[in-house]
């Protein structure tokens, strides 16, 4: 930043280190890494060191491969899962808050949104105990006599990431989802009591279709999110519960092939943009200017 | 239709919002196929007397008769009224028929009788053409239409109107008015109409109710409102007036006196019988408008009293003089209205004229 001898008014000079700063940070934090990893991904390992020469090898690995296809099928459809169950349970309580007058609305909505200020592995350390053998979970079914022996059905496994991720994700959910049903006009709702509608068709006919744009973006947040975390699968997946992040993980840690690794990134990047597409097109198709 | 049967009757209906009263005590028949019209200043209570009867806000005490039947605690979507909300307030994500279509379908009536009907209800408005653009795609004038054509598409027994003109601009709102007018009198339904501008209340209305601070001051027809009104909050809202205060004096026939500042004017009391009975000495005003008010010749014999020009304000089809009249020290502020002509007035700023008013245009209000 040259402070003195700039024949540009002060003002003038903050402006546009303003905009350059705005366009240049994304490009070098953002645009420029991607770009990197883009070039990686048609690079290879040779005995530990990579090979600067281009080739669509990581790709053909990747497509025919008969372990990578599969688990990056399975880990998109347990993200679409974690979206959708993020969504069922987010939009009741989104839509409880918005029917709270006032301060109450608020106060609800912030606590809901406390779990967002706490530390990401601490969560996850806390939701493990809870799920384990001998966890929370286990026994407090134990103790009400539903089950006779702790279960293992989401010790450790598939379920186990779902019902994490879920957790974790949920307040993502609610908030988007509450904000697009707080915008939609009460005289909207009134309008519809006064045409004879019913609660239900209210809810049904005007206020769940004004609130899709909000739904859409959630279920994208959420989806976004869970595709890209590597964390929770591997500290609650156990052995069965492998995920796409995990296998990104190793390639770059373990197994040390950065290319390899730079490719299947590319191709979860393809899907997560697509999800951002898909989510920002939905919700801008139904927002027809409220 | 009979206009003569009452549709709807409020009986001693109040409303707070928490302690603070909005409606005091308000009656009100409204007959079958009017047009009435509620007016009256921002504050006044006029849109929770149409917030109560189409059930959007609980009474605070009183009762709505339907028919005669009580109606108060029926739930809005129970009620058979329909309200054009001022914001219109249509359906965003629905096309023109699928709004107007919107209070059909929630009926479960069958899609073949919906179209029909929604394409009735859109001719009658004259937006045939646009059944399938988004409310989004439509000027304000034609959203208007859309949300006149939603609410009459139910056939309900009262349309209400939340102040639906207020946001159109001053020509289309002229064009508006004449067209509600027209529907009005197409379809027969009874319209309570909700307006703080007294000129579209004048030009639309049967019946005018003027609304002042959580009370009806007075109902009557646009012409008794004009010529009699009996308060005065309703003389000085309802169009431009003249109001002298004075004492009462004595009855004749017709006619009563009232001593003013101006000396003893005679007013018409007709039809009054309030004004009538009214003691001698009471506190009431002289009104007469300002078309009524002429320069003063030998035909008149009485309402004598002379006042100075202090300002002629040119407005159109007629010119305004603003004249201080009376002692000095009591001055009142009349106007006088007269028709323009192209060579100018014959009267002057400055000028002194002597002035008279016909006993039959002037009236009284108790004060």
């Amino acid at each position: 930043m040259s402070k003195a001898d700039s024949t540009l008014p002060a003002e003038r000079r903050l402006s546009l280190l303003v905009t350059v700063l705005a366009f240049a940070l994304p490009v070098v934090f953002v645009l420029v890494p991607l770009a990197i990893f883009l070039g990686y991904s048609f690079f290879s390992v040779d005995q530990g060191t990579i090979v600067y020469s281009l080739s669509l090898g990581n790709y053909v690995r990747f497509f025919t491969d008969p372990v990578f296809l599969p688990v990056f099928w399975n880990t998109i459809v347990l993200c679409v899962s974690v979206a959708i169950i993020c969504i069922l349970l987010a939009y009741p309580a989104a839509y409880f808050l918005t029917t709270l007058k006032g301060r109450w609305r608020y106060a609800l909505l912030m606590l809901l949104l406390v779990p967002l200020l706490m530390s990401y592995v601490i969560k996850i350390y806390a939701i493990r105990s809870i799920l384990g053998l001998n966890g929370f979970l286990n026994k407090a079914l134990v103790t009400l006599g539903i089950l006779q022996e702790p279960s293992t059905l989401f010790v450790f496994n598939m379920n186990a990431i779902l019902l994490t991720l879920t957790l974790l994700l949920i307040p993502f959910a609610i908030l988007p989802i509450f904000l697009s049903l707080e915008r939609i006009p009460q005289v909207l709702l009134r309008a519809s009591d006064d045409l004879g509608a019913s609660g239900l068709q209210t809810f049904l006919r005007i206020t769940l279709p004004l609130s899709l744009p909000g739904v859409a973006s959630a279920a994208s947040f959420v989806f976004v999110l869970a595709i890209g975390d590597f964390l929770t699968p591997q500290m609650v997946g156990g052995i069965s519960g492998f995920t796409f992040g995990r296998i990104l993980y190793s390639q770059f840690g373990t197994a040390y092939n950065w290319p390899f690794g730079a490719a299947l990134s590319v191709a979860l990047a393809v899907v997560v943009i697509a999800a951002i597409l898909i989510g920002e097109r939905f919700g801008r198709n139904r927002g027809i200017s409220v | 239709m009979n206009q003569n049967t009452d549709l709807l009757t409020l009986r001693s209906v109040s409303k707070s919002y928490g302690t603070v009263p909005v409606l005091h005590d308000i009656d009100l028949s409204i007959r079958d196929g009017e047009f009435l019209t509620v007016l009256g200043p921002s504050g006044s209570g006029k849109t929770t007397v149409l917030r109560l009867i189409g059930g959007l806000e609980p009474l605070t005490s009183g009762e709505i008769r339907l028919d005669g039947q009580d109606i108060s605690r029926m739930p809005i979507n129970r009620r058979p009224f329909n309200t054009v909300f001022q914001d219109y307030a249509l359906f965003p994500h629905l096309t023109v028929s699928g709004n107007v279509g919107y209070g059909l379908s929630v009926r479960h009536i069958q899609r073949k009788e919906i179209a029909r009907r929604v394409a009735e209800a859109l001719d009658l408005v004259q937006l045939g053409r646009f059944a399938d653009r988004f409310p989004a795609q439509l000027s304000g004038g034609q959203r208007q239409r859309v949300a006149l054509a939603r609410a009459l598409i139910c056939q309900p027994r009262l349309i209400l109107l939340d102040e639906p003109l207020a946001a159109l601009d001053l020509e289309l709102r002229r064009q508006m008015q004449v067209f509600l007018k027209s529907i009005q009198r197409e379809i027969k339904t009874t319209f309570l109409f909700v307006t703080h501008d007294q000129e579209e209340a004048i030009g639309m209305a049967d019946r005018i109710c003027v609304m002042e601070a959580g009370h009806i001051r007075q109902l009557g027809t646009p012409h008794d409102l004009y010529y009699r009104p009996n308060c005065e909050f309703a003389a000085r809202f309802f169009g431009e007036n003249n109001l002298v205060a004075g004492k009462l004096g004595p009855v004749q026939g017709e006619l009563r006196s009232i001593e003013t500042t101006l000396g003893r004017l005679v007013c018409s009391i007709s039809d009054q019988p309030h004004l009538k009975a009214a003691t001698d000495g009471a506190s009431a005003y002289a009104a007469f408008r300002p078309e009524a008010l002429h320069l003063a010749d030998a035909k008149d014999t009485d309402n004598h009293f002379s006042g100075t020009i202090s300002d002629m304000a040119f407005a159109g089809s007629s010119t305004v003089a603003t004249i201080m009249a009376g002692a000095d020290n009591a001055a009142q502020r009349l106007r006088l209205r007269v028709p323009s002509r192209v060579d100018g007035s014959a009267l002057k700023s400055g000028e002194t004229v002597s002035l008279s008013f016909a006993p039959h245009e002037g009236h009284l209000v108790l004060a």
